[in-house]
């Protein structure tokens, strides 16, 4: 399927959301996702990355990938694309977040920089189907000001007042007016979560999610209630490939969303 | 040829006076007649370790990996392998302080249906040109001929040589067990790599492979030293000498009877300028 | 099924293969570098469809080649045209003749992967329209070891047509599936139909075979033992000298990694699908830098419980299927064998 960019976003010095648009406006109805799945992006030419959807369906039209400049296609992405330009989406892949199992439950988003990706299609899921969730809570981190994403959207989910939402950065900055900390101990001494009838859904550079499971084991969640995605390199994303195995486990078909439980069972290669 | 006996005794030495952590030889596979290399950390399995007229491998390609680097290393090397651990150790890879080498006089080896190794029979280097110890007599230095296999190749027609090796390259199927066999690609990233590069996609298309392959014979142009590690370890039985031998005459031919590693600290025919190389070409 | 035997003798047999490769599109081990491979022919000279020789590449190649086009695109200012690759040189119906055994049955086992949620349509195809002839071998290699893998010798299902030679110049052909069955019907030159000591005789020959293994391991052990085994000290051990290229995953008749790689030149463009590897150190990297695998162990690892536990967990097979391919191939003689056998058996402190 080609897709047309319909608008670049500098999100931070190195991320960028692109908001893709089908060039056939026939398959726009047709293309449905749930939040956490994902799709593979391709820069023709350059090679196809796999991204997860950064927008939720409820908010149909267009939907967003955002784009780390790390790799060599994704500098390519960074370089070579302009608004107005072509590339080719196949999906949506791969499993979702358990809606199902949320309902009614009290939400808490933990984000670490471009993790709040696949987190924004969930959030942006559930503020859209407020009633169906009680407490809603989103603490979001990342190393400096400038590294946060979606800035304009922070800003409206802060106003936003059946939300709570909690940023931090790493280190204290001048104009800087929100917490100071990392993600784990904001988590800790801050948020102070009750655990009772609250599923946690994470998502982060791997050093922090290590560190806010600790945490969030240490409050007394139970490994079931927290669920996160995992970025494992992908490349079909038909569970054919081998490339995501982790045991017998395909992260592009049985994944990418786990619950820690699930994690657990799985040999620690990812 | 049979210095088992003796590399025992001197691995055992070693490790009992605690002067290497690793040796690296080779052992019997146990499952048909070839020999495996091994990579010995312990005194108590020094007894696994030969070496025959069938111990093939060149070793010095170990040093190139994680688990031997900055360790303090003993292994054994024959002739063509010390030329390239000469070469490793001009170009900074590994340190001499940290090896202790056993050189072998070597007699040859032999390939898989027992005959005495083409490269052996027009080897110009049998004796270990660095070592600390050194097992056999040395037969010294011989002269250098041009291949058998190039003399044919020159004397074909441009057009011939390509439909020749267009058809090797069509058999290649870019394991790279040739580059990661060969102990001089010791580079962490490849520029032959779709991963690391921008200049090869990974397609294993009968192009690509041409270009892949040429790419890292003329890498290996003045510093092949003719081991054939490459060859031995392609699964498709191309021809690869044929690529090293005629870079290997050319540069002989115009670089002053250039031969790799053959001294210590030497930088090898391009890293090098002399008055009287060849300036023809240059406009 | 009711299984209908044919038999013949060295000449006869000749003659229906002769009578194939003339009526056919047809694949046979062909020599090339002092090495076997399949290749098209048009006759049957230079090619030995009864050799005992294992090929080096798998007939794996004939399904999943080495590098396919995926797609075909055109990208210019007016826009990007995608379009299919409508030539599959392998799509055609088709016959092999020589496939050993183990590699047919490597064929069964993809198909567990290629045939599981999304559907490789070009895969499927390829096989539907192949017709695999494969001899029985009559002697285990050096490094065979198939019969200790969960395998009845006696069960040739996964050729189309399986060739016995029984001795004394005496073959039988025998079709294993309907497709199989089929084929003789319409192409049965050289053949007569096998009389009632046909059974008895390829019980003998099949048994004659199965004395003839060197290596045997106990398969269920080591399928239920390596599967505590993941942080097993041995691995280290095993892979301390492989010098992590491809070759293994490249000739082995199961796996099936894969790799997608563009090649654009201005405007034109294609999409190709290429043997990848987990041995290969970038496999698993990830853009950011993270690679869950970033040591020879941990591939070495991945590769050996893929083969002996994961997929059988998955598809209900084991991903190795003995044939020794890789072992053969290896730069530095590693043996599958070995490192199963070695992890299986060190002790866990």
């Amino acid at each position: 399927m080609i897709c047309t960019i319909d608008k670049i976003i500098q999100e931070t010095p190195d991320i960028r959301t692109y908001r893709l648009k089908f060039r056939e406006e026939s398959l726009t109805e047709q293309f449905n996702w749930m939040p956490g799945q994902f799709v593979e992006f391709s820069l023709l030419g350059s090679g196809e990355c796999t991204f997860c959807i950064a927008s939720s369906a409820t908010r149909k039209g267009a939907f967003d990938c955002s784009i780390k400049r790390a790799g060599i296609v994704t500098a390519d992405i960074h370089r070579d694309l302009d608004e107005g330009d072509e590339v080719g989406i196949r999906g949506p892949y791969g499993n979702w977040f358990p809606l199902k199992d949320l309902k009614g439950k009290n939400l808490l988003f933990v984000g670490g920089g471009i993790g709040l990706a696949p987190l924004r299609s969930l959030i942006q899921y559930a503020i859209d189907n407020r009633s169906d969730y009680a407490d809603f809570t989103i603490l979001y981190g990342a190393r400096t000001s400038a590294d946060l994403c979606y800035k304009e959207e922070l800003e409206e989910w802060k106003n936003n007042e059946s939300l709570q939402m909690i940023l931090t950065i790493d280190k204290p900055e001048d104009t800087w007016k929100e917490h100071v900390g990392v993600v784990p101990k904001i988590l800790e001494e801050v948020v102070k979560p009750k655990v009772e009838n609250t599923k946690v859904i994470t998502c982060g550079p791997p050093i922090m999610i290590k560190y806010t499971l600790m945490s969030l084991d240490k409050l007394g969640f139970a490994p079931k209630d927290v669920i996160t995605t995992l970025e494992m390199k992908m490349q079909c994303g038909l569970g054919k490939c081998g490339r995501c195995n982790i045991g017998s486990t395909y992260v592009c078909k049985d994944g990418p969303v786990f619950t820690y439980e699930e994690l657990n069972t799985l040999p620690d290669e990812f | 040829m049979d210095y088992t006996k003796q590399i025992k005794e001197i691995a055992g030495k070693l490790f009992s006076e605690e002067k290497i952590d690793v040796f690296i030889g080779y052992r019997n596979s146990g499952f048909d007649e070839n020999q495996v290399p091994v990579l010995i950390h312990h005194y108590q399995d020094v007894d696994q370790l030969v070496f025959t007229e069938k111990s093939v491998f060149n070793l010095t390609n170990y040093l190139k990996y994680e688990h031997t680097r900055n360790k303090r290393v003993g292994l054994v090397v024959k002739g063509c392998d010390s030329r390239a651990l000469n070469l490793m150790l001009t170009e900074n890879q590994v340190k001499r302080e940290n090896l202790y080498i056993v050189g072998i006089a070597c007699e040859g080896v032999v390939d898989e249906a027992g005959q005495k190794a083409q490269n052996c029979l027009e080897c110009v280097m049998p004796d270990s040109v660095v070592f600390d110890e050194m097992l056999g007599t040395p037969s010294g230095k011989r002269e250098y001929q041009v291949n058998a296999d190039i003399r044919e190749l020159d004397g074909k027609e441009l057009t011939e040589r390509l439909t020749y090796f267009e058809e090797v390259f069509e058999n290649c199927i870019r394991c790279n067990a040739c580059r990661h066999s060969c102990p001089l690609c010791y580079c962490d990233k490849c520029c032959i790599d779709q991963e690391t590069s921008t200049l090869y996609h990974g397609a294993n298309t009968t192009s690509s492979a041409f270009h892949a392959l040429m790419t890292w014979s003329l890498h290996l142009a003045g510093r092949c030293v003719d081991c054939r590690n490459c060859e031995k370890a392609c699964p498709s039985h191309l021809p690869l000498h044929l690529l090293h031998k005629q870079n290997e005459k050319v540069v002989y031919e115009n670089f002053q009877e250039h031969q790799a590693g053959m001294i210590e600290g030497d930088r090898g025919a391009f890293y090098k300028y002399s008055m009287s190389d060849p300036d023809d070409f240059i406009m | 099924m009711n299984l209908t035997t044919y038999s013949t003798d060295s000449a006869g047999l000749q003659a229906f293969y002769e009578a194939i490769i003339n009526a056919h599109e047809t694949y046979a081990p062909v020599e090339k570098f002092g090495k076997y491979d399949f290749k098209k022919v048009d006759s049957l000279a230079g090619c030995d469809p009864d050799s005992p020789i294992p090929q080096t590449m798998s007939v794996k190649s004939l399904f999943f080649p080495k590098s396919a086009k995926v797609m075909k695109y055109t990208a210019t200012s007016e826009g990007t045209e995608l379009s299919d690759t409508t030539e599959d040189p392998l799509a055609g119906k088709r016959v092999v003749l020589g496939v050993k055994h183990c590699d047919a049955r490597g064929l069964q086992v993809l198909d567990a992967v290629y045939k599981w949620d999304y559907i490789d349509t070009d895969y499927e195809k390829r096989r539907e329209n192949t017709i695999l002839i494969s001899p029985r071998c009559d002697q285990a290699v050096t490094h065979c070891f198939c019969t200790s893998l969960d395998y009845d010798v006696e069960n040739l299902d996964a050729m189309d047509v399986a060739v016995i030679h029984v001795g004394d110049g005496k073959v039988y052909l025998q079709a294993r599936t309907e497709k199989g069955k089929n084929f003789l019907k319409e192409n049965n030159k050289g053949l007569s139909a096998a009389n009632g000591a046909a059974k008895e005789e390829m019980k003998k020959q099949y048994d004659k075979f199965a004395g003839s293994f060197r290596l045997s391991m106990d398969y269920k052990e080591i399928n239920e033992k390596m599967q505590d085994k993941f942080d097993s000290p041995a691995f280290e051990e095993v892979s301390s000298n492989c010098v992590s290229c491809n070759t293994c995953a490249f000739v082995c008749p199961t796996c099936h990694c894969f790799k997608i790689s563009d090649e654009k030149i201005r405007d034109k463009g294609v999409r190709y699908k290429s043997y990848d590897s987990c041995n290969n150190v970038y496999f698993t990297l990830m853009a950011g830098g993270h690679n869950p695998r970033p040591v020879k162990y941990r591939r070495w690892r991945q590769r050996s419980m893929h083969k002996f536990v994961y997929y059988k967990e998955r598809f209900g097979v084991n991903l190795c299927i003995g044939c020794g391919k890789c072992t053969i191939s290896c730069p530095v003689n590693i043996s599958i064998f070995e490192v199963v056998n070695k992890v299986v058996n060190t002790m866990q402190e």
